[in-house]
């Protein structure tokens, strides 16, 4: 009952370089769009293949008539040189082909070693043998690398540790085919390592790696070869080494590169919301400051102490000391509540825990901060209702067939779109952005990045978060760098390198912990 | 006015009236086949009988409605009808004028629902707990108050609300449509009903937007408190006395009736007008069987077997949306 990492791992049989997996003239159609137009496409074995494109361009629907999860509408699916059907996820897992999904799908409640099993436990006589499952569980866990307990519960993890977890799952069941979608959107740069790692010693062991991102820089470090979607085709396979950013971006959106982070200078107005040595749970003794017209950069590792800071500005948590002055007044901050009366909005880090109501229409997720406003009396206003969700659609160009289309239908990037739409009718003054375009693609990114110049336009301030630091680089006015619930650094617009704010944001392990946070 | 039909899609919303028209189909359906198989059941006396039988099921299940839209679930209304029988009971023959008692008694039921959103809300109870708690307390507490005995209300004009009519409609049946349009409104047309769903669908989300959640709570169960109560006030005119046991199992007939009217118990999905005919195809099938001299232990298993089917064909039409 004590098998080992490798023993769950039986070594893939293919050579390396053969053709593992053929799609041919792959095809999805739905009622009212062609999801994915038929596909041809050779997978090699042992190697990493990334796919790029904007959301909505198939590529989910590819993984998921890779992974039997929906059936084809066409074509052929050619698993070492036999057609399969794939009809169903079992049949992908008995082949070999596994996946990890952007949002973890496993048990929060359950522990880490439970999940890593689930499905397949180890047990005796019919009675689970859990202890087993922690020991061999964590052998696997350290065997690939992950500084994470085994026996804990899943839902006590980081989002980014819960992936690594997801991963680490993925690889223990005989592995030849992995699908990695969007794994890094919530990962920490250190966790991310620690991932890019495990693909590679998962190339190495001859497992074939579908390796979906947004992320142009993780294609390039990672992949061997990458092909680019676009609403539904499949307009390109390159080599790696043949092949630029500009490139691929072009592929994908047609658009140069430059324009994405559209960046406009705006005259700084009055202040609208300063710190002064704000503390809190978390972090302690901020002072920031943002004015009317200018973005705000946080930028720091997950847990540095950024999210607590801004949910603390926005009445979730108490403070503990120091004072938060709106426009020049001090005020107390004591719910959401206050903080959205003063004219603050709070585009949440989590979208589908924090952001929406998916089984709401998308009208009444836009509406939802203003249903006071366009109400009279006790009614709600039909007319002006209409009227505001079909201007944000319109504003915002949210894909959606009708304000009526509930937001679970919608795409990530549409689904972002309401979280930070529902707070333009509400004329909010500053507007706080938690990682806004996590697990959304380089065309709505650009969308997004233009509508924060709208705002600072109508004279708005932003606070933005981001782990990803050249979002911040090329978008903050002032960037204050966080490091273990402390301001550590403030650059202004593009004064400091990468390498420096990198630096500033990680320390290395000079200065001990202190047992901070 | 706002036409907004929530929540839907358009063709989800031609669904839902579909739906609707599907269950009044039923409706009608059940009532013609059973003029025409008994003599007995289209007659006025039998139609103001079932009328009045239905109107107490469909005001609970409309409140009901309410608190399951927010995702969550209120056991202890078949208790607070009974305990607000013995309270208006109580009160009358004490001497107070009817509308005083009538007043003081849905006070009770108001403050009964303020104790449930105190328990969920500031306690963090699970709604499930704290109804039932409160579900089994009210029986003991109206038991403790009555020794056990039923109170003979000494009032004519109180008992004979329940009998009487206006254009041959039963008063009791007045009131369901008293209480289903300014419900109608609240939950469709009003932010109040707006936040009800979106507490349902996502309480971390509707916080964040700005809806203050434990309000939003409250209210539901303090509509769905004084909606017993007022069928407590009305069953006590309509029996003629106090009596803590009255009104067992009204809560799962309530919920019956707004599952039946296509409500999620997952939240964020409901209706005013389903609930209303689905307490009447309630009533139909009791009525209905007792007409036609089926055991009465079968209806229990009709009814039981009817809300399987019907949540499964609602199940099927939402997910073949």
């Amino acid at each position: 009952m004590t098998s080992t990492a490798q023993e769950l791992h039986p070594a893939p049989t293919l050579e390396p370089g053969r053709t593992i997996l053929e799609l041919n003239g792959l095809e999805k159609r739905y009622p009212g769009t062609h999801a994915l137009k038929p596909v041809h496409l050779a997978f090699k074995a042992g190697e990493i293949h990334a796919i790029v494109g904007e959301n909505g361009a198939g590529k989910s629907t590819l993984i998921k008539l890779l992974t039997g999860v929906m059936p084809r509408t066409s074509g052929e699916v050619i698993w070492e040189g036999k057609a399969e059907a794939l009809a169903t996820p079992y049949e992908a897992m008995a082949l070999g082909i596994n996946a990890v999904h952007q949002e973890v799908v496993l048990c929060r409640h359950l522990t880490v070693a439970a999940n890593m099993f689930l499905g397949e436990e180890e047990s005796r006589f019919g009675l689970l043998q859990q202890r087993a499952m922690v020991k061999d569980a964590q052998k696997i866990i350290d065997g690939l690398g992950f500084d994470l307990p085994a026996h804990v519960v899943l839902g006590d993890l980081t989002i980014g540790q819960q992936q690594l977890i997801a991963a680490a799952r993925a690889t223990v069941r005989g592995t030849k085919f992995l699908i990695f979608d969007e794994p890094t959107a919530y990962l920490t740069r250190k966790e991310a390592d620690q991932l890019f790692k495990l693909i590679r010693r998962l190339k190495g062991e001859g497992v074939t790696i579908i390796y979906i991102s947004h992320r142009m820089e993780e294609v390039f470090e990672l992949a061997d070869r990458v092909s680019v979607l676009r609403d539904g085709t499949l307009v390109g396979t390159r080599n790696i080494t043949e092949t630029d950013e500009a490139e691929l971006v072009k592929l994908m959106i047609n658009r140069s590169i430059e324009q994405i982070y559209h960046k406009e200078h705006f005259t700084p107005g009055a202040t609208i919301v300063e710190t002064k040595n704000l503390s809190g749970k978390g972090f302690e003794n901020v002072s920031v400051t943002v004015r009317a017209g200018e973005i705000v950069g946080l930028y720091g590792l997950i847990g540095a102490g950024r999210s607590e800071f801004v949910t603390t500005l926005y009445g979730r948590h108490r403070k503990s000391a120091g004072q938060i002055l709106w426009q020049g007044k001090e005020v107390q901050v004591n719910s959401e509540h206050d903080a959205i009366r003063l004219g603050m909005a709070l585009a949440p880090e989590s979208r589908r825990d924090q952001g929406l109501c998916l089984n709401l229409p998308v009208g009444m997720n836009l509406n939802l901060p203003i249903y006071k406003r366009i109400s009279s009396n006790f009614l709600i206003s039909g007319a002006k209702e209409k009227a505001e969700a079909d201007r944000q659609i319109a504003d915002l160009r949210i894909k959606t067939p009708t304000r009526h289309a509930l937001a679970s239908s919608l795409s990530g990037g549409n689904q972002q779109k309401i979280v930070i739409g529902k707070w333009l009718a509400h004329g909010a003054k500053l507007f706080i952005f938690d990682e806004p375009t996590v697990g959304v693609d380089v065309g709505t990114k650009a969308e997004i990045y233009r509508l924060f110049s709208t705002l600072l336009s109508k004279g708005a301030g932003i606070i933005l978060i981001s782990s990803y630091l050249p979002e911040v680089y090329e978008l903050a006015d002032a960037l204050h760098v966080f490091r273990r619930g402390k301001l550590v650094a403030t650059h202004g617009f593009r004064t400091a390198s990468h390498e420096d704010i990198l630096g500033q944001a990680l320390a290395e392990k000079q200065e001990k912990s202190g047992g901070q946070i | 006015m706002s036409t907004e039909a929530i929540p839907a899609e358009r063709s989800k919303r031609n669904f839902n009236a579909l739906f609707g028209l599907t269950l009044l189909g039923l409706l009608l359906l059940m009532w013609i086949v059973l003029a025409f198989a008994t003599p007995s059941f289209a007659t006025t006396l039998n139609i103001t009988n079932l009328l009045r039988q239905g109107s107490l099921i469909a005001i609970l299940a409309v409140g009901q409605t309410f608190v399951i839209i927010t995702g969550g679930i209120d056991l202890s209304v078949g208790a607070v009808v009974g305990f607000t029988t013995v309270i208006v009971a109580l009160l009358i023959n004490a001497g107070w004028p009817i509308w005083a008692a009538v007043l003081a008694t849905l006070l009770v039921g108001v403050a009964i629902g303020l104790f449930h959103g105190f328990g969920i809300v500031k306690m963090g109870l699970p709604p499930f707990i704290i109804t039932l708690a409160t579900m089994t307390s009210l029986r003991g507490i109206g038991l403790l108050m009555t020794n056990g005995n039923s109170i003979s209300i000494n009032s004519d004009p109180f008992q004979a609300f329940s009998r009487g009519s206006l254009l041959g409609i039963p008063y009791l049946f007045w009131m369901v449509i008293l209480v289903a349009i300014p419900s109608y409104v609240f939950l469709h047309h009003t932010r109040w009903g707006r936040y009800l769903f979106s507490v349902g669908s996502n309480a971390e989300a509707a916080r964040l937007s700005g809806v203050n959640v434990p309000r939003t709570i409250f209210m539901a169960y303090i509509l769905s408190g004084l909606l017993a109560a007022i069928v407590g006030v009305l069953l006590a005119s309509r029996i003629g006395i106090g009596n803590p046991t009255q009104g067992d199992t009204y809560e799962l007939q309530a919920i019956a009736s707004s599952v039946i009217g296509g409500t999620s118990l997952f939240g964020a999905i409901g209706s005013v007008h389903g609930p209303l005919i689905g307490s009447f195809i309630l009533s139909t099938i009791n009525n209905g069987a007792n007409l036609l001299n089926v055991n009465t232990f079968w209806q229990r298993v009709i009814t039981g077997l009817l809300i399987i089917v019907i949540v499964y064909f609602d199940g099927l039409r939402r997910r073949g949306k």
